[in-house]
């Protein structure tokens, strides 16, 4: 107990350096400027930053992308309000109360309300990442490859179900996709080299940098200029620093939501937009101003904004304990953390706890980045919401070739992220989730490795897979996701539990 | 905005004739992608003269992925295919590939490949992105525009800013980030 507060106390400290609190500044303004420009999301954030930040030592590089991150999720919130366009897909729940807001000439308290969640979110979300990470990795060292196999399929079927609830089958298919470019190059147990077709430089299989820098990237900016409307600027005069008393009201409202976007975090691969729409969906189911929501209800900003912010902490749970990315963002970080020589995993917590908790305290010391600027620096921000897309996209690009080029200075690594952007923009455009894909390409590795072990293991009997506790626990909720997103099982299933259910009535 | 917001929504919706299409072509692309990567999977060499396990073959996974990718094809092409009649909906399809958006996006994806395949590589690096940024704003601002800029004004901007950025990411990323540019 006492060593994980000297360790968390270490973990703040440790970024109390004047390199690291520059570092933090310009790195948790930059990711808000990118939040708030619509067309450039978190994601794409981190994955541009990679290139930056090779040269820095791991600390500070971590620092710097975790920094981007989170204030690209919190800068996503302001053209939320002001043009009702998320700036990144995690605020998409914040618009729905907030531009109403914004149009009743609220902007400055919409805007201080959503800086007060996002922190508050971020602070639950904190709590318990420090609280649940040690304890997961701890039980994780139990895992073997018949675990990690199924973990790995866990991930991206979940990540497909819920990143497509509309049509999970283009959830699976994204993941899927994902696991089959991870497939590309030489495997590493037998050493054979698998679909590179004779090409030389797919022989180390597809950099996920530029695969990501492609479909975050590049297809984003086709999806921004696609567009033939450019949305109008609202903003007001008000006060943006709320009230105590504004902020503490909705503290039931703020704790629910912080958990919701936490456990959101922790489901590998559903990312901050799930938890601001969980959030925000069981906020209106509880509230007693239903009607209100939806033009301009503070309740409902609060919830969005603390689900979105929570989902940060929460996605550093899997990725730093299983290194099973919590969000797409959290993929980009997992490569990074590779490449600065950072193993996450079950070992993290033996290897270098240091790092689970110099991750606390950078998330905790860009909270309070995020609350200066945000009740700050309004008027600049709304500057940056009425830069014209057709002057930033085609600087955007720029960055995304040169991002993708860097790390291992070659045009190859450019022309897969044309490739992902094009294939990605494609995907995008008929609905497919993109966070299954890459979560796909991530774990991929994982699943081929573990089964084939596993199976050499037991001399190719499958029934350990099956068998086992932990495991027997993931195939078969593996399994009932799968059944459950066939809609005749799925309206079975409901079905049964209606017709059991004594007061029925109230069950939709 | 209204505009903007029916314009998106008209796009967005899962349902409508083109979307369904879409869908249909896509799950017997997939179907089909599914059952070609399986087969690669199966002539994939087994390794039998290294003596490996046989539950370890290379294709053991990217085979049943491929399979897996086929099925959920042919699930997806099923599902659109009992949505719709066959026979109807092609044309709003086809619309989809000649509008104001659709020009857009090919005008933009033509200037990027242009600018990564060939102006890299045969200019200098920032030369080869100022020339892309110069055309890419006035492009958008001026030809593929709903209410077009000047075009004198915006040949002037595109051009400061062309210089401005080939200058800054030229210098911020070869001096101040030590990083090698294409």
């Amino acid at each position: 107990m006492f060593d994980g507060l000297i360790l968390l106390s270490n973990g703040v400290a440790h970024f109390l350096t004047l390199e690291s609190l520059f570092n933090l500044a310009w790195a948790t303004l930059l990711g808000i400027v990118i939040g708030a420009l619509p067309g450039l999301t978190a994601t794409m954030g981190v994955a541009l930053l990679v290139t930056l930040t090779y040269k820095m030592a791991p600390d500070q590089a971590i620092l710097t992308l975790m920094s981007v991150y989170i204030g690209a999720i919190y800068g996503g919130s302001r053209p939320a309000i002001l043009l009702a366009i998320p700036g990144t897909p995690a605020s998409a729940a914040t618009a729905l109360d907030g531009y109403p807001l914004a149009q009743q000439g609220k902007a400055g308290l919409a805007m201080g309300i959503a800086t007060t969640s996002s922190a508050l979110g971020t602070l639950v979300g904190i709590f318990f990442l420090a609280l649940v990470a040690p304890l997961l990795a701890e039980f994780a060292l139990r895992f073997g490859s018949y675990e990690f196999f199924w973990l790995a399929l866990f991930g991206v079927v979940i990540s497909g179900r819920l990143t497509a609830v509309d049509n999970p089958i283009k959830g699976y298919i994204a993941g899927i996709l994902g696991l089959l470019v991870a497939m590309v190059g030489m495997e590493s147990l037998h050493a054979h080299q698998r679909f590179t077709f004779g090409l030389r430089q797919l022989g180390a299989g597809i950099d996920i940098i530029p695969a990501m820098v492609g479909a975050f990237g590049l297809a984003e900016i086709l999806t921004v200029m696609k567009r033939r409307f450019a949305p109008k600027i609202v903003s007001s005069t008000d006060r943006v620093i709320p009230r105590i008393g504004e902020v503490a009201k909705h503290w039931v409202t703020t704790i629910r939501s912080g958990l919701i976007g936490t456990i959101a975090g922790i489901i590998p691969g559903v990312g901050e937009d799930i938890g601001a729409w969980a959030s925000y969906a069981a906020a209106r189911r509880a509230s007693k101003e239903k009607e209100k929501y939806g033009k301009g209800s503070i309740e409902g900003l609060v919830a969005a904004e603390t689900g979105n912010s929570a989902v940060v902490p929460g996605a550093m749970i899997p990725t730093l304990t299983l290194a099973l990315p919590g969000s797409a963002a959290a993929a980009v970080l997992i490569a990074a953390m590779f490449i600065h020589g950072i193993r996450p995993g079950p070992m993290i917590m033996t290897e270098t706890p240091e790092v689970l908790y110099q991750i606390v305290g950078i998330l905790l010391l860009s909270t309070i980045a995020i609350m200066i600027y945000g009740l700050s620096l309004t008027r600049i921000l709304v500057k940056v919401l009425v830069v014209p897309r057709e002057k930033l996209m085609p600087v955007v690009y720029v960055l995304c070739v040169v991002g993708s080029f860097a790390i291992t200075q070659r045009m190859f690594d450019v022309y897969v992220m044309i490739a992902f952007g094009i294939i990605g923009f494609i995907l995008r455009e008929m609905k497919y989730p993109m966070a299954p894909l890459v979560l796909g390409i991530i774990l991929g590795e994982l699943l081929d490795v573990n089964l084939r072990r596993g199976l050499l293991l037991t001399d190719g009997d499958v029934t350990p897979f099956f068998t086992r506790p932990i495991s027997a626990v993931l195939w078969i909720v593996i399994l009932m996701t799968v059944l459950m997103s066939i809609p005749r099982i799925n309206g079975f299933v409901t079905g049964l539990f209606r017709s059991s259910s004594p007061d029925n009535g109230k069950a939709g | 905005m209204s505009e903007h917001a029916s314009d998106t929504t008209e796009q967005d919706n899962l349902d409508t004739p083109a979307a369904i299409k879409a869908d249909l072509l896509a799950g017997m692309f997939f179907l089909v992608l599914g059952l070609v990567i399986a087969y690669l999977s199966w002539d994939m060499p087994r390794l039998e003269t290294r003596r490996i396990h046989p539950a370890t073959i290379p294709g053991l996974v990217p085979g049943l992925l491929g399979g897996a990718l086929a099925l959920c094809g042919f699930l997806l092409a099923l599902s659109s295919a009992r949505a719709a009649p066959l026979a109807s909906g092609w044309k709003t399809f086809g619309h989809r590939f000649v509008g104001a958006e659709a020009k857009r996006v090919l005008a933009l994806a033509g200037m990027v490949l242009v600018y990564s395949l060939g102006l890299i590589g045969w200019l200098p690096f920032w030369l080869a992105t100022g020339l892309f940024v110069f055309v890419a704003i006035v492009a958008f601002e001026v030809w593929l525009n709903d209410a077009p800029a000047p075009l004198a004004r915006s040949l002037i901007w595109a051009a400061v800013q062309a210089v401005i950025v080939a200058g800054a990411v030229t210098f911020v990323f070869e001096r101040g980030f030590l990083v090698r540019l294409p």
